[in-house]
This record gives C-alpha cells, sequence and structure tokens, in this order.
C-alpha cells in the first residue's frame, strides 16, 4: 500500500505542467498565509483622493497595481483576497470531506433502508444546478462568510458521498474485508481501518478539483454580491465593482482580481488532474 | 423494458426528488434569520403592513400547514405574489423565461458544434502539439470564470473595438411584436432582417461566454471517446481494407463517439440554466437569473422561491430527457 502509493507519486512528479501548477499553488497558499504581512497597506482602508490611480504601468511604485474606486490599494486587496478564497476553500473542503465521506461510506456500508434514506435525500440536493443552490442558500442566509462556506458546503457534501459510496462499494467487494469480517473485526474498524485507506486515493483527487470548483464558486458569489459584503476584499466581489471603471479604461480594478481567479482554478485543476491521472491508471492521456 | 415504460418509472421515481425539492424550496424563507417579515420590509414598515404580509405569505399558521398550502399552489404553478411588485410570481417568470432559454439553447448550439468539431481534430492528431495545446485550452477553459471572460469580453468587442453592444436583449426603442418570445425567432417572423442582425449582436458576447465551460468539457469528452472508437476492431478493419482514414473517421468512427458526447452536452445544458444568472447579471440580459438575482437584493421571497423552483425543476427534466435519450441511441444500454 504504501509503496504503491510512492510510486503513483512519482508518476505525479514525471507530469511536468501538473509540477508547474504544484509550484504555483504553493506560490498563492504562501503569498495567501503571509498577506498581512506583505500587503503594503490596510485592504479595507479607503483613501477617496488616490482614487483609481494606475499602477506600476504609469510609474506608480508606491501601488504597484494601482488603487480602486475607493482609493483602496488593490495589491493589498488582492493579497487579502487570496486569504479569503483559501480560508473559503479550506474549510468547505474540510467540512465536505467529513461530512461527505462520512455518510457515503455509512449509506454504502450499511445498504438497505440507511443507504436508500441517504441517497433519496442527496438526490434532492443534487436536483439543484449546483451554482443555484449555492446561490439561493447564501441568500436566505444573509452576507457572511462563514454562510458563503455553509451555502458551498452543502453543494459539495452529496457530491462528495457520492462519490465515496461508489468507491466503498467496489472495496466493499474485497475478500480481504470478508477476511477482517471473520477475524472478528467490528464495523467501526473495517470501515476505519480497510475501507477508509482504500478510497483515499480518489477522495484525495476529488478534494483538489473541488478546491478548484470552491475558489470559482466563492468568487461567483462575490461577483453576484450575495453571501459576501461588498467591501469585503475577495477576488469576484472586487471584479464586480471594477465593471463600471472599465468601460471608462481604468481596466486594472476588474483585470487583477480576475487573472488571480484563473491562475488559483487552474493550478489547483491542473494539480487535481495530474493526481487523477497518476492514481487512477484507467484514465489515458 | 420499453421506452414508455422506463419514462414511465423515471417520472414515477421522481415524484419523492420532487416534493424534495419543494421542502427544501419552501424552507429557504425560514433559512432567513430573524424575523423574515422585516427582511423583506425592512423596520420602517407600519404594523398593519406587517400583519397583512405575514398573513398573504401565511405565516402565522404552524410550518406544516404553511409546506402544505404552499405545496398545493406550487403543483398549480401558482407561487404567489412577488412582496415587491404584488403581480404574481408565475407571471413575471414565464415573461423572463423565453429570454433565458434563447440564451442557453445559444450556447448550448455554439458549444456542440465548435466543442465536437475540435476534439475530433484533436483525436485525430493524437499525441501532437496541437492535441496538447487544445487540451490545455479545454482546461483553461473550465477555470475561468464566465463573469469575467463576459466581461473582458465585453470591454474588447464593445468598448475598445466598438463592434458590438454593451448589454441588453435589443437595442432601446426597437420594435420587437413578441409572438414566441425568442427574438431571434420573433424578430425573422416580422420579416425585419435589421431587427434580426441587431438581436444576433445582442445575443453573440452572452452566448460565447456561457459557452466556454460546456465547450472545453465537450471538447474533452469528444477526444476521449473518440480515442477510445478508433482502437476498436471495426476501426481496424476498416483501415485494414483501405478506407481513408479521414472517411473511417467521420463515417464509422464519429457516430459510436457521440454517444457519451450527447451525454455531456444535455448535463452541461441544464448546468446553463444557472450559469445564465451569471451571464445575464454581466450583460444585463433581461432573463430569469437577472430577475432572481435583483429579487434576492430586493429581498423578494416568493419570487425568489419561484424561480429556484423553476430552474431546479428545468435541470431535473432536462436530466431525464438526456437519459432517454442515451438509453434510446445505445442499444447496450437496457432500460432498467
Amino acid at each position: 500500500m504504501q509503496s504503491e502509493f510512492l510510486q503513483k507519486l512519482t508518476i505525479f512528479r514525471k507530469n511536468r505542467l501538473a509540477m508547474v501548477a504544484l509550484f504555483v499553488a504553493i506560490l498563492l497558499v504562501v503569498l495567501a498565509l503571509f498577506a498581512s504581512f506583505i500587503s503594503p497597506y490596510d485592504p479595507v482602508s479607503t483613501d477617496l483622493e488616490n482614487k483609481l490611480l494606475p499602477g506600476f504601468w504609469a510609474g506608480n511604485w508606491d501601488h504597484p497595481l494601482g488603487t480602486d474606486n475607493l482609493g483602496r490599494d488593490l495589491l493589498s486587496r488582492i493579497l487579502h483576497g487570496g486569504a479569503i478564497s483559501l480560508r473559503v476553500g479550506y474549510m468547505v473542503i474540510a467540512v465536505t470531506a467529513f461530512f461527505g465521506t462520512l455518510l457515503g461510506i455509512v449509506s454504502a456500508y450499511y445498504g438497505g433502508v440507511v443507504d436508500i434514506l441517504i441517497m433519496r435525500v442527496i438526490d434532492v440536493f443534487l436536483s439543484f444546478p449546483p451554482l443555484l443552490l449555492a446561490l439561493a442558500i447564501a441568500a436566505s442566509l444573509g452576507a457572511g462568510l462563514e454562510n458563503a462556506m455553509f451555502a458551498i458546503s452543502l453543494v459539495y457534501i452529496p457530491q462528495m458521498a457520492r462519490v465515496v459510496r461508489g468507491s466503498v462499494l467496489k472495496v466493499k467487494t474485497n475478500s480481504f474485508i470478508e477476511a477482517s469480517r471473520a477475524l472478528a473485526g467490528g464495523n467501526m474498524w473495517i470501515m476505519g481501518r480497510h475501507i477508509l485507506p482504500n478510497i483515499f486515493p480518489s477522495a484525495l483527487v476529488y478534494l483538489t478539483l473541488l478546491l478548484a470548483d470552491a475558489i470559482l464558486y466563492t468568487a461567483s458569489l462575490g461577483f453576484l454580491g450575495i453571501g459576501i459584503k461588498p467591501s469585503t476584499p475577495e477576488w469576484g466581489a472586487m471584479l464586480s465593482s471594477g465593471k463600471e471603471y472599465l468601460l471608462m479604461g481604468q481596466w486594472w480594478v476588474t483585470v487583477f482580481p480576475g487573472i488571480m481567479i484563473v491562475l488559483a482554478v487552474l493550478s489547483f485543476n491542473l494539480v487535481g488532474d495530474g493526481l487523477r491521472e497518476a492514481f487512477d491508471s484507467k484514465l489515458k492521456r | 423494458m420499453g421506452l414508455l415504460r422506463y419514462l414511465l418509472k423515471r417520472l414515477f421515481l421522481l415524484i419523492p426528488t420532487v416534493i424534495g425539492v419543494t421542502i427544501l424550496v419552501f424552507l429557504l424563507v425560514h433559512f432567513i434569520p430573524g424575523d423574515p417579515i422585516e427582511v423583506m420590509l425592512g423596520d420602517k414598515a407600519t404594523e398593519a403592513a406587517r400583519q397583512a404580509l405575514t398573513e398573504r405569505l401565511g405565516l402565522d399558521k404552524p410550518m406544516y400547514e404553511q409546506y402544505w398550502n404552499w405545496f398545493v399552489h406550487a403543483l398549480q404553478g401558482d407561487f404567489g405574489m412577488s412582496v415587491q411588485s404584488r403581480l404574481p410570481v408565475t407571471e413575471a417568470i414565464l415573461s423572463r423565461l423565453p429570454a433565458t432559454i434563447e440564451l442557453a439553447l445559444t450556447a448550448t448550439i455554439v458549444a456542440a458544434v465548435f466543442g465536437i468539431i475540435v476534439g475530433v481534430s484533436a483525436a485525430y492528431h493524437h499525441n501532437s502539439k496541437f492535441d496538447h495545446l487544445l487540451v490545455t485550452f479545454s482546461l483553461v477553459g473550465v477555470s475561468i470564470p464566465i463573469f469575467w471572460l463576459g466581461i473582458m469580453l465585453m470591454f474588447l468587442f464593445s468598448a475598445i473595438l466598438g463592434w458590438l453592444p454593451v448589454s441588453g436583449r435589443i437595442s432601446m426603442g426597437a420594435g420587437v411584436q413578441e409572438a414566441t418570445g425568442f427574438y431571434l425567432i420573433d424578430t425573422l417572423l416580422q420579416g425585419d432582417i435589421s431587427l434580426f442582425l441587431d438581436s444576433l449582436k445582442h445575443l453573440l458576447l452572452p452566448a460565447l461566454s456561457l459557452a466556454t465551460i460546456p465547450l472545453s468539457q465537450i471538447v474533452r469528452v469528444t477526444r476521449s471517446s473518440m480515442l477510445d472508437v478508433l482502437s476498436e476492431d471495426y476501426v481496424r478493419t476498416a483501415r485494414a481494407k483501405g478506407l481513408p482514414y479521414r472517411k473511417i473517421i467521420y463515417k464509422h468512427a464519429l457516430k459510436n463517439a457521440l454517444i457519451p458526447v450527447i451525454t455531456v452536452i444535455g448535463l452541461q445544458m441544464g448546468k446553463l440554466l444557472a450559469g445564465a444568472i451569471l451571464t445575464e447579471t454581466v450583460f444585463s440580459w433581461p432573463g430569469t437569473g437577472r430577475l432572481l438575482i435583483q429579487s434576492i437584493s430586493n429581498r423578494d421571497y416568493p419570487m425568489v422561491q419561484g424561480i429556484v423552483f423553476i430552474l431546479a425543476f428545468a435541470f431535473i427534466l432536462v436530466n431525464i430527457i438526456v437519459d432517454v435519450i442515451y438509453a434510446k441511441l445505445d442499444p447496450r444500454i437496457r432500460f432498467e
């Protein structure tokens, strides 16, 4: 098991595109973690005398990426925006991983009525287009990052549960499960020691791709101004506030946050894709 | 099992899911923290107005009774009155629905046509530079936020180049006689070519930006499905008997490779209904998505509930249609 895992990591390491993406992703995470130390200014303090200043391309090194419509330093806001996206992303992943795995394992392992009940409820959640569900729930709960996280998690928990259920059903047929039961292994023991490690690779791939998606959904909610307060330095919200100035030529308020979203989403997507290729041997390139 | 029985079974199995959806949509109002009446009317509302709205929404009754009332009315297509405009919610939604469907359908067609062409050529030139480039592009395509792409397209084509209009469905003051609600069809029925071109110009950028994600997905699926089919025995036979490769691709392989592609097109079409929320907001497209966002910021919850339910219902229907088409296309799939 251990060596097989390392072997697959080697396959991943040979994927150049995925390695570059991993580097970018790590860089973004580091920038986000140290956002408050690196940022030259306070991301929310306004300075109306210096609004919509262009950045380095106009020789303005005080505000390298310029300022927004309220005179806030764009670089500082973008760095803090990274911290917010990652915080939402990781919270969504943590919540989804926990509840999705729990529901998926319980549903597949016990089967019968438990399975039917859980899957029926999951079907209801999957009947909504993902963005619509997150939007509707965030709209009811009102503005606030926690609400956005909760709304996005509710989109993914059912999906994750389904993925996990599928993998567990496959693992369950292996004879080592039967062997463990014959050796008087309890349900908890089997689920924790045998099933969980076996579904770990597919869950890992899924969660990486999910992180990319979660960042995209957070930005979408921010752009629509739902579940995230407009003053929050969130990439989607920043981009939305810059939209009206774009047509007047002040492009930086809209362009830079957009580039950051693309970089973040793309790098996590590429890492996820690389992992999938390494861990899912059926997939060909 | 025959197609009809399969369809009936699917529709029957749908009942618990749709009931679940109605419960969730109903509960949206109850998720509102604090007093929903105060949220909807603001704190300056008179006591009489608060009373009236409470009664109109039935919020003074017990929960199960509220749900039952809502459910019975929803089944009849009645989602109550808009808090804002005092008009029936259903009417407002129906008047906006054609704009959204026109946008989503156009985006689907664009994505399907280009996606299949590009996907097939990527498979045709498997492992070439061209192929790798397309695969990378399709990954970028799913990673770009469509609202940002829309804004950038608008900036380039409307603000800088001035080729296309910035927003809306048709130029101000243009008199479209609405027959179907689809402006591309209505303007043609009217026989007004310049008006048709005007609506087409308005549609172009929203449809293009909405099409990027499905386009990228269709490229990826077409490519991998094509590669699968090209390794089949009958393709080798066709090559062995000396058929030109191009002919094998279009006459033999494509037909079989398209089955998973059609599924993806259908699934993506369902998602486009929600994706349109973003595109409509960017381009001020007067569809249901924009209405939803406006209703959310006006705290018009009956309207929000109505739109969310209709869009979810449409999503479910599209998915069932896709399943049926899939089963019909591939005889190997039994109607189970």
